[in-house]
């Protein structure tokens, strides 16, 4: 150890001095450089004889392995201590207001992805029809003869048809799709089919355009008790409750026998409308069995195959479920309206994950 | 269909409180709309007498009035011209509610005399249309007295919906036979005097359009006298919101209501000689009780005499030939109408009228003489009079319909479980014979009931009557899937193509399938597009295109003050009217304020380079692979021609256009913010071939990467997008990526001329590139570039 001592004694003098990197760095440089003394130092204890040699660079390793554990705890110090003056100069106005844009989901097209993930977990797939309708498409095929007192309940816009003798329509309602889809594939089908719609009439309670889904389903078993499990199921899951107050109470649809329209029970608590529970009843929408006619005009026996149909409005579905009090607002295009009605695109409604 | 408790208890005799009906009622398919408890409604109304009556001291058309309530004298002004002293009245104290206002009436100084409380006019106890003055009651009547036990309004009105197929239920009876099939009580019938008349009746019936009349039965009533019908059926008709008019017409009103019997009594002194059932010519018109005058097409049905037409069968009758107070002799009609017929020339003429109501849903062919018996009695007890016999011209049909029903298939329908015993029971109470046939049952359906054809509209009786809220809730899923796939790729390139935009800061609208013709005008030829029908002249044709609509949203918000918009809207536009003939098209419009000032930015608008970004964008969402995107200098007319282009997807596929709207249409709206819109056609998107779930394999070179930068000095119409092009083909493995980091024109670099810099990016697969290859592609890219856009390299 003598024969380093001065080293040793330089090297705890010299320390003192480090104080910033640069210092570090030739505080580094006089011991472990090229010509630092513990460098050539080293390089002497190759003239020793092995025994010296070991004794020596023992002693040598641990001047220098002081030296290179200060210069790293020291890099380290100097370092932070850079950094905290760098962070002290350098604070924000963290207050700030920043802007953030973000683009919204129609009410209409969420809710219908609402409806089809509920449909598609229950094995429906969705079918489509054009806006434009023929007459027999719309009305005859469905069990509405040219003179069913029924067709006068639906305000009907007219257009010219190139091909036929009656006008086309503006389809009335999304049923139509039940025709096209029983002409296009064979039973076993379910099916819904989402879609605009088009009546004559304008108020506060009627747009001219609305939306509307239709499900069928013909197979040779499906039941009027299918129907109201199937509605069950659906109602539960869109209205995300367990406790539904449903009731199916007799009407009239042409194209179904027999017919029914559903009625879910609701309670008032202030402002807000509670679906499900309560001893008052909203009309939600209208079912039925397939009348064996709409299926003879489709060419399926109706001895052989039956099944079921429903149609309900994805608005007045919107308005209960968000509490949408105006129908007309739908189609206002009112920017506020959107952003405040309007989904997040990132929300896809699913069953896996959350509805709404 | 109104009727009241009391009228229906004519024909049921049941115990059930009048809730019990009424939840009922909506549970066998006869949904109440509405209930009226007219005796708490009227409860604070009561017969009073003007004692005095007086000008009022600072208004010509009022008088004030001394009024005897019972109980006081009390001071009423009052405006109504018929006003008298002596008058018996119905009189409103202060803190009623007027029934037609719904406002509650308050104690006032009317033109500084104090009023207190109100005589009343039909108009304002909502009991009928006449406000022309106050209701003048009998002076026999006490004062006191509650109006509603007078006026026989201590009842319950019930107002149902009549779905179409149930034409049985327009009258009173068939109400109380669907209820008393449901348990509710047990069916009357009232009782008809089969009164055959001695007289021979002077006017003959002849049908000539026996399609569109098949029966006329018609019965003369010599010698009657039109008085005012009596209180019990003045109150039944206003208890159901009629108005009485006399006697006659009364009660063809009654029995319509009764038992669903539409009828018509004619003056049968004006009748010329004899009535004819025809179908009208063209260039006839008549004059109808409802004071218009009608001009007749070909092929309605009309009730005629040698020299006019008298009346629209089934519709409406004339007015010349309608009763009056001085009608002595009548001609009681009684007839069927085709529905068809009906409904078409109701239509046609646009009369609605509760006979057109009835026929074109069908009426009860046995009801043609038991309507007109049951009439001529109530004419022979209220008007007096001498019967004729009842002539019928044409023939009453004979309904034999039998229908087999099995009660496997009925269980196989409905999903219940129910026995032969409670079905037979069922119809039995509906009025439907059934007799066994093997395994089935033979049902024989009544008359009345028109809209049972078939086995699934029996099954629809028996479930209905049994009650809905014994269907079973049964399990739909099951182990086999129907569905292969839930969304074809149509639908799921929509819903993507929405959500990526909405996520770009877009707001979906969804806006009318229809447009304006003169918004529209810009994009297509509308000859094919007109609605036929328009609601209004804004909304009169389908929609060509997207644009006129999204443009109108910006319109809108523009006046509603804000300053930046990003719509888009996926959705149909048309070609033609025929069905199919539409495309879908993702429509997005950016305008206004992109960023606006604010204390790190300054303010900055949307241009044509955003739209184009998220046009790009959404084609490589929905088309997830390496796609050729180029654009041409071209785009339809509502594009500015100088700002604007054709995007080409793989060289052949027209994938939508871009660029700002045509600032003649943009003045067309008065919008002075530049349009930047995008229209992608996303059927004609190829759907993506998915041969393998595998992604292409990952190949990422590990060797150096150089960058070199270049500008050059070009003409200023040659396209950035050919410069980078020429670059990128010097060396296609090599140069990885060409981008223009930066474009301006000064007049140092001459006229028509602009600076154009690219950053090359080069890099191997295997090596790293030396300093000799890098050098050879930096000039080749200098050389290629200066000899394609005979431009120049700026040192």
């Amino acid at each position: 150890m003598d024969k380093y001592k001065d080293i040793h004694s330089s090297v705890s003098s010299k320390k003192e001095n480090v104080n910033d990197l640069e210092t570090l760095e030739s505080f580094r440089q006089e011991f472990l450089g090229k010509k630092g003394s513990i460098s050539l130092a080293m390089k002497e204890l190759g003239k020793l004889d092995p025994d010296q040699r070991k004794k020596h660079a023992e002693e040598l390793n641990i001047i220098k392995d002081s030296v290179l554990s200060f210069v790293k705890m020291k890099t380290e110090e100097i370092n932070n201590e850079i950094v905290d003056k760098k962070i002290k100069t350098e604070s924000l106005d963290v207050s700030l207001p920043v802007s953030s844009s973000s683009g919204t989901i129609h009410p209409i097209t969420q809710v219908i992805d609402e409806v089809i993930a509920i449909f598609a977990d229950l094995d429906f797939c969705v079918a489509e029809g054009p806006e434009i309708e023929t007459d027999y498409n719309n009305f005859t095929a469905l069990n509405t003869s040219e003179h069913h007192p029924a067709r006068q309940m639906h305000d009907t816009f007219y257009v010219n048809s190139e091909t036929d003798s009656m006008q086309n329509v503006m389809r009335t309602h999304t049923s139509p799709v039940q025709i096209r889809s029983m002409l296009s594939q064979e039973p076993p089908i379910r099916l819904i089919a989402p879609g605009k719609t088009f009546r004559c009439d304008n108020d506060q309670t009627h747009t001219p355009m609305f939306h509307q889904v239709e499900g069928l389903v013909i197979d040779k078993e499906s039941n009027m008790g299918h129907l109201k499990g199937c509605l069950e199921i659906f109602l539960k899951t869109f209205f995300e409750t367990d406790s539904l107050n449903m009731r199916f109470r007799p009407s009239h649809f042409p194209f179904t026998e027999p017919s029914a329209e559903v009625d879910i029970g609701y309670k008032k608590k202030g402002n807000q409308l509670i679906i499900g529970a309560g001893s008052d009843w909203l009309e939600i929408l209208g079912c039925g069995m397939v009348h064996p006619n709409v299926l003879r005009n489709v060419n399926i026996d109706p001895d052989v195959y039956q099944g079921y149909a429903f149609g309900m409005g994805i608005e007045r579905l919107a308005m209960l479920k968000y509490g949408i009090s105006d129908l007309r607002t739908f189609f206002e295009n009112d920017i506020d309206w959107n952003q405040h009605y309007g989904f997040s695109p990132l929300n896809m409604p699913t069953i896996f994950g959350d509805l709404s | 269909m109104k009727f009241t408790i009391s009228w229906l208890k004519e024909y049921l005799d049941t115990q059930k409180s009048d809730q019990e009906l009424i939840d009922s009622l909506t549970n066998i398919g006869l949904e109440v709309e509405d209930v009226i408890n007219t005796s708490e409604i009227f409860s604070n109304f009561i017969v009073a007498q003007v004692v005095e009556e007086k000008k009022h001291p600072n208004a010509d058309k009022l008088k004030v009035c001394k009024v005897d309530i019972g109980s006081d004298i009390v001071d009423v002004v009052c405006g109504a011209p018929n006003v008298e002293e002596n008058m018996k009245v119905v009189y409103a104290p202060p803190g009623s509610i007027i029934p037609s206002t719904q406002m509650k009436l308050k104690a006032s100084k009317i033109r500084g005399v104090e009023s207190l409380g109100m005589m009343c006019s039909e108009f304002e106890l909502g009991i009928s249309d006449d406000h022309d003055g106050i209701i003048k009651l009998d002076n026999s009547v006490k004062v006191g007295q509650p109006y509603a036990e007078i006026a026989g309004l201590n009842d319950t009105m019930i107002e149902i919906g009549i779905t179409p197929n149930r034409q049985d239920c327009l009258g009173v009876s068939g109400i109380a036979r669907d209820l008393s099939a449901a348990g509710l009580g047990t069916l009357n019938k009232r009782n008809i005097k089969n009164n055959k008349g001695k007289l021979k009746s002077p006017i003959q019936i002849e049908i000539v359009d026996y399609h569109a009349c098949s029966a006329f039965a018609g019965r003369y009533i010599k010698n009657v006298k039109n008085i005012e019908s009596p209180d019990w059926l003045k109150n039944k008709l206003k208890s159901i919101g009629l108005r009485p008019i006399s006697a006659l017409v009364d009660i063809t009103n009654f029995v319509m209501f009764d038992m669903n019997r539409p009828l018509h009594v004619y003056d049968a002194d004006k009748i010329d000689e004899r009535i004819i059932v025809r179908s009208s010519q063209k260039g006839e018109s008549f004059r109808a009780l409802d004071d218009k005058e009608y001009h007749l097409e070909d092929g309605m049905c009309v009730i005629a005499d040698k020299s006019k037409v008298l009346g629209l069968g089934g519709i409406m009758g004339g007015d010349e030939t309608g009763c009056t107070p001085s009608t002595v002799n009548v001609l009681l009609e009684s007839a069927l109408f085709d529905s068809v017929n009906t409904a078409k020339t109701g239509r046609q003429l646009s009369i609605l009228s509760d006979a057109r109501y009835r026929f074109e849903r069908g009426v009860d062919p046995n009801s043609v003489e038991t309507g007109i018996d049951l009439a001529s009695q109530l004419i022979i007890e209220i008007c007096g009079g001498e019967l004729s016999e009842t002539i019928i011209a044409g023939k009453i049909p004979i309904i034999n319909k039998t229908i087999s029903l099995s009660i496997d298939r009925l269980k196989k329908r409905l999903g219940i479980d129910i026995n032969e015993k409670e079905t037979q029971t069922i119809l039995k109470n509906l009025g439907i014979k059934t007799t066994k046939k093997g395994n089935d049952l033979l049902c024989e359906i009544p008359s009345w009931r028109q809209d049972i054809n078939e086995e699934a509209d029996l099954s629809e009786e028996v479930i209905r009557i049994k009650g809905y809220e014994f269907l079973p809730t049964l399990d739909i899923r099951s182990p086999d899937k129907v569905n292969k796939l839930i969304l074809n790729e149509s639908q799921k390139r929509i819903s993507r193509s929405k959500r990526l935009l909405a996520s770009k800061s877009y707001n979906e609208l969804i806006t009318w399938s229809f447009s304006s013709s003169e918004d529209s005008s810009f994009y297509n030829n509308l000859e094919n597009l007109k609605i036929l029908n328009p609601i209004s002249e804004e909304l009169d044709v389908l929609r060509p295109s997207l644009v006129p609509n999204l443009i109108s949203a910006v319109k809108k918000n523009l006046a509603r003050d804000h300053s930046s918009f990003s719509f888009f809207e996926i959705g149909n536009q048309f070609l033609s009217s025929n069905p199919g003939d539409q495309i879908c098209v993702a429509c997005g419009i950016r305008a206004g304020i992109k960023q606006a000032r604010d204390w790190r930015d300054q303010e900055n608008l949307y241009d044509v380079y955003d739209v184009k970004r998220d046009m790009i964008d959404v084609i490589n969402h929905i088309l997830p692979q390496k796609n050729k995107l180029e654009v041409i200098n071209e785009a339809p007319s509502w594009y500015h021609p100088g700002r604007s282009g054709t995007l080409m997807l793989n060289k052949s596929i027209k994938a939508g256009f871009f660029g700002e709207l045509n600032p003649k249409i943009a003045n067309f709206y008065k919008i002075k913010d530049r349009i930047n819109l995008f229209e992608i056609f996303l059927d004609d998107i190829p759907f993506i071939s998915k041969k393998s779930t595998n992604k292409p394999v990952f190949n990422q070179s590990n060797y150096q990467k150089v960058y070199r930068d270049f500008a050059f000095v070009i003409d200023s119409n040659i396209d950035g997008n050919d410069v980078v092009l020429s670059a990128l083909k010097v060396d296609q493995n090599l140069i990885k990526s060409v981008d223009i980091f930066d474009i301006f024109t000064d007049p140092s670099l001459g006229k028509n001329k602009k600076s154009l810099a690219i950053k090359v990016t080069m890099q191997a697969q295997d090596r790293t590139l030396s300093e000799n290859e890098i050098q050879d592609l930096c000039s080749k890219i200098i050389s290629t570039i200066e000899k394609e856009t005979s431009g120049t390299v700026r040192s």
